[in-house]
């Protein structure tokens, strides 16, 4: 039995569980007996243990009953964030993505498993929440929030989470929900850090402190800084928590306040933030923006993680993978191969023959010293070197970094199109990808 | 902390803490480390300073500073002592990757 074949079998016959769960879960609704507040015999059951709480009681479980809630991004922030949403009763949440699972959000993104690879993001998610909570309702919405839809999309909900990880639809959905009147539970992780807020909830908007976005050059991510899931995690759970309570009118709302964790401190700080910044431009006294804009004009970055080939060397600065495999079987000169990805995506495979020299070190004086000594020592004189990372784009910008080095010299600097992507696409589909 | 300036601490200086968080971090090479400023600054004044010292450039007109936990306005006047603590904080958040 082969593979796909199998996958095949699989998915027809969770389709034809998933039929069978639907008509359970139905027969079982059909036999709830209502209660006078509203709350049917299973969710009262369901819910005892956070209506057992003052603060929440039964009024306060028809308040989640009847809520309605919007999470954008269903990654390492959405994800955990809409599982304790759905398990707390809230009765409509959207969730919107536009990406399929791949297997490196796995890591991360518990609502997902490893058959899920290839799916919708928001389709699993659906099914999921569905059979966690069959008693709330789920919209799926598989595109891209963007100017254009956000709007119309925010306007059927009380609360928006902000689980994205751009800066661009940060601006999108904190404009549109100062637009809208809506509270954002604005959430983001990266490597060991956590930060939280609640923003347009009487108090700041994200413009009021932020009112410049960051140049592209000061933006990192998960694909290359790596994040750990438990640390994303924390602030999911946090902004579901921040949710609940904006929605049940609790007091010690994060708003005008700015929560950072640090998971590998073990410490939150609590920051005091400024109050509504009155010359603010969307939510100040005069605001200028008025309608949504276009974010990634505004921010000089796209609104996706979508991988984006970058031009910056000439044709002739270049090789393909192709011609450095056969350069390098068959060497007509001796050369030097820099791979300039981080020392632990190094570790986690290379290239042969490569030297690891990590393209935040490369541009130092040091380094390119080091590196020029190690060129000439050779008896053999050096005059290729080749410059290899992940997807083809760093190392455009370290061969400019070196040209400027070796000036006045004979050695030809290179970089290797697409990377070692392309290297595993087209020469050893037996290299990882990560 | 936001007081009028006093005869008797112009021209002084302070030791005070500094820590760092997100990009600033990884810019500065620092989780935490110690500043000397003069004890009335502004805030211009303590966050040009503070860019230049720990090479923040690329983040200048995104960071936050806080003192004691607490944000401090971009017209604000500081009095320092050497028991404040500086925090300076970006944004956090993700996207597009050119590697």
């Amino acid at each position: 039995m082969d593979e796909q074949y199998l996958l095949k079998e699989i998915a027809s016959l969770k389709e034809k569980l998933r039929e069978k769960e639907d008509n359970l879960a139905k027969l079982r609704f059909e036999k709830q007996i209502l209660q006078g507040h509203g709350l049917n015999n299973g969710e009262i059951a369901r819910y005892s243990r956070q209506i057992l709480l003052p603060e929440i009681g039964v009024k306060g479980q028809l308040k989640l009953k009847n809520s309605s809630v919007l999470v954008v991004g269903v990654g390492g922030l959405g994800c955990p964030s809409a599982l304790y949403l759905a398990g707390s009763g809230v009765g409509h949440i959207g969730i919107v993505d536009y990406d399929d699972i791949e297997i490196t959000n796995l890591q991360r993104q518990l609502l997902f498993s490893s058959l899920d690879i290839g799916k919708s993001k928001v389709i699993a998610a659906k099914e999921i929440l569905e059979r966690l909570n069959d008693n709330i309702k789920i919209t799926p919405y598989k595109l891209q929030i963007q100017s254009s839809n956000a709007l119309e999309i925010i306007q059927h909900y009380d609360v928006i989470l902000d689980a994205t990880d751009n800066v661009a639809t940060r601006y999108l959905l904190n404009d549109a929900c100062v637009i809208s009147g809506k509270p954002l539970i604005s959430g983001s992780a990266l490597q060991f850090e956590g930060q939280l807020t609640v923003y347009n909830y009487a108090g700041p908007c994200y413009r009021c402190i932020f009112p410049k976005p960051p140049p592209p050059e000061a933006v990192n991510n998960c694909s290359d800084s790596g994040v750990l899931g438990a640390v994303v995690g924390t602030i999911g759970v946090m902004q579901a928590l921040q949710t609940i309570k904006v929605i049940l009118k609790l007091p010690g709302i994060l708003s005008g306040r700015l929560l950072i964790f640090d998971g590998m401190d073990m410490t939150f700080k609590n920051l005091k933030l400024r109050s509504k910044n009155q010359d603010c431009e969307v939510c100040g006294r005069n605001p200028t923006i008025q309608t949504l804009i276009d974010y990634e004009e505004f921010c000089g970055s796209k609104a996706n993680d979508k991988h984006q080939n970058l031009k910056i060397l000439t044709a002739n600065e270049r090789i393909s993978v192709n011609e450095y495999n056969e350069l390098s079987h068959t060497p007509l000169k001796p050369f030097i191969l820099i791979d300039i990805r981080s020392n632990q995506e190094y570790e986690m495979c290379h290239l042969k023959n490569s030297i690891n020299i990590p393209f935040s070190t490369l541009s130092s004086k040091g380094c390119l010293d080091a590196l020029k000594k190690e060129i000439n020592k050779n008896e053999t004189d050096i005059s290729n070197v080749y410059v290899l990372c992940r997807r083809g784009n760093d190392s455009q910008k370290a061969v400019r970094a070196l040209k400027n080095y070796f000036t006045n010299s004979d050695i030809q600097v290179k970089d290797i199109i697409g990377g070692l992507h392309a290297w595993s696409h087209d020469i050893d589909p037996e290299f990882p990808i990560y | 902390m936001w007081m009028e300036m006093s005869e008797n601490t112009t021209g002084k200086s302070a030791r005070v803490k500094i820590l760092f968080f997100a990009k600033a971090r990884e810019l500065s090479g620092f989780k935490e480390s110690e500043i000397v400023v003069p004890v009335l600054i502004s805030f211009i004044e303590l966050k040009d300073q503070v860019i230049e010292i720990f090479n923040l450039e690329t983040i200048r007109d995104i960071v936050i500073l806080a003192v004691n936990e607490e944000f401090v306005e971009p017209d604000a006047f500081l009095k320092l002592t050497e028991k404040d603590e500086i925090a300076v904080i970006p944004p956090l958040s993700g996207g597009t990757s050119f590697s």
